[in-house]
């Protein structure tokens, strides 16, 4: 049994938002569910209202000259489907099948992934590697930011009470880039990551100096983290399999990981040399061309 | 302060009085009385409970049942009947993939949705269109061999389906 609460469907953004302030702090927003129902379960979230986003229109992936911009609410099925982000962003395509499992991301969505703001999530390693900027709306204002500012630590993000997250967009990426996507967790399923990793690079026109790099890394600090000493380590420099190895023992030593029932800090602090490495080397082969999929 | 809403399960459409906290999984056990749909986690974890939502395979024990209105839900009640089982339900008798049975339920929809989605699958495939699901049973190496024997009968069968 769940905690009774309040529950409306509007049909548009402005009647979600009008909805969201009517009902005061204790409103919240549901889109897959996947989070916020077994929280209501266990009583650590028990909201006056929900206001379910499913009809709003948010849950399509659409392209522009410039950028890609994915619905909040769409669900990591339709992400993994999509032939846009198949293209352009595989990277963010191996983030969405790391996920739970088939039915998970039938339901789970992107913006929830986000919001729910656990160190593990899966999703904001990629976003971060694309650079992505996250559009947050309210009836007051709406204001774009990149998604590395969205989060605040455990569970807390910027949003605002009566604040959606309505969209992601992700700039095309550049000629001679790259980016890969890697989770290790206690299975291949339905488990949360133990460490997961993402780094992008971009190949200089001689296709061998690092014009520029992007690692991120989660579940080793209270929010996903960008590894900036080690993308400095790179940027620049021809790139080698020294240098690889170089850069990921630097973002190891960026990370503030705890010790907790799925592993030990030691062992992240491993894991993020090995999976920064495996990523890079990945990333690099799609810049260059290797593999695009 | 229950509502009344419209659900359509396995092509009926019922009319229901529900809270809107009430989970889709005890509405379908409690209110209409399909119970083959199984109540295992709670947390979205099992997949003893998985229905089809417009086709695709979600946790009923993480779906508020309000939240359906509008979409189509196959329960296992709706893939085969006892006098005429569906191809994958056969194929899970003959190749002895039942134990217990708690998660055939939840096994053979998802099974029904990957084959919908991918007619020829391949072991790895099999595998993870069924990750959702688990069984404490069988080790899933006869579920596998149901769904891969499954996926052959029905190619093999003029116009597939049941």
């Amino acid at each position: 049994m769940l905690p009774r609460t309040l529950y409306v469907r509007p049909s548009g953004l402005s009647e979600a938002l009008e909805a969201l302030e009517e009902h005061g702090p204790g409103a919240r927003v549901i889109a897959g569910g996947t989070d916020l129902i077994p929280s209501m379960r266990a009583r650590t979230q028990t909201p006056s209202c929900l206001v379910d986003i499913q009809d709003l229109g948010l849950d399509t992936i659409t392209r522009t000259d410039t950028f890609v911009r994915i619905g909040a609410a769409c669900t990591f099925s339709e992400l993994a489907r999509s032939s846009i982000i198949r293209e352009l962003f595989p990277v963010l395509r191996e983030a969405a099948l790391a996920i739970g499992a088939v039915q998970t991301r039938n339901l789970a969505t992107i913006g929830g992934n986000l919001s729910s703001a656990v160190p593990s999530c899966d999703s904001a390693p990629a976003l971060y590697v694309l650079k992505a900027r996250l559009t947050l709306i309210s009836l007051r204002q709406q204001r774009v930011i990149p998604v590395e500012e969205f989060f605040q630590g455990p569970r807390r993000t910027v949003l605002a009470p009566a604040e959606i997250l309505a969209w992601i967009d992700i700039p095309l990426p550049p000629h001679r880039s790259g980016a890969a996507f890697l989770k290790i967790g206690r299975r291949k399923a339905l488990t949360l990551a133990i460490v997961n990793a993402a780094a992008s690079v971009c190949a200089a026109k001689d296709g061998s100096t690092v014009e520029d790099a992007t690692i991120s890394l989660g579940a080793v600090a209270p929010s996903p983290l960008r590894a900036r000493k080690a993308e400095a380590v790179l940027r620049g420099y021809m790139w080698s399999e020294e240098l690889v190895k170089e850069a990921a023992e630097v973002a190891s030593g960026e990370t503030s990981p705890i010790s907790d029932i799925r592993a030990s800090a030691d062992y992240r602090r491993e894991l993020c040399k090995v999976l920064v490495r495996r990523a890079l080397m990945q990333a690099w082969e799609r810049a260059l061309g290797g593999d695009q999929r | 302060m229950k509502q009344a809403i419209r659900l359509v399960v396995n092509g009926t459409e019922h009319s229901v009085e529900v809270q809107p906290s009430d989970l889709l999984v005890d509405v379908l056990r409690d209110t209409l009385r399909l119970t083959g749909t199984k109540k295992g986690c709670g947390t979205g974890e099992c997949g003893a409970c998985t229905v089809l939502l417009d086709g695709k395979p979600v946790n009923s024990c993480l779906l508020l049942a309000i939240r359906c209105e509008g979409r189509q839900i196959t329960t296992i009640e709706g893939l085969g009947t006892p006098d005429s089982l569906h191809i994958l339900q056969k194929a899970f008798i003959e190749n002895g993939a039942v134990q217990c049975g708690f998660c055939a339920p939840g096994m053979l929809l998802s099974a029904k949705a990957l084959l919908d989605e991918n007619p020829a699958p391949n072991e790895m495939d099999i595998r993870q269109g069924l990750a959702g699901n688990i069984c404490r049973c069988t080790g899933y190496v006869k579920i596998v061999k149901a769904v891969s024997s499954a996926a052959r009968t029905m190619s093999g069968a003029e116009g597939g389906g049941r």
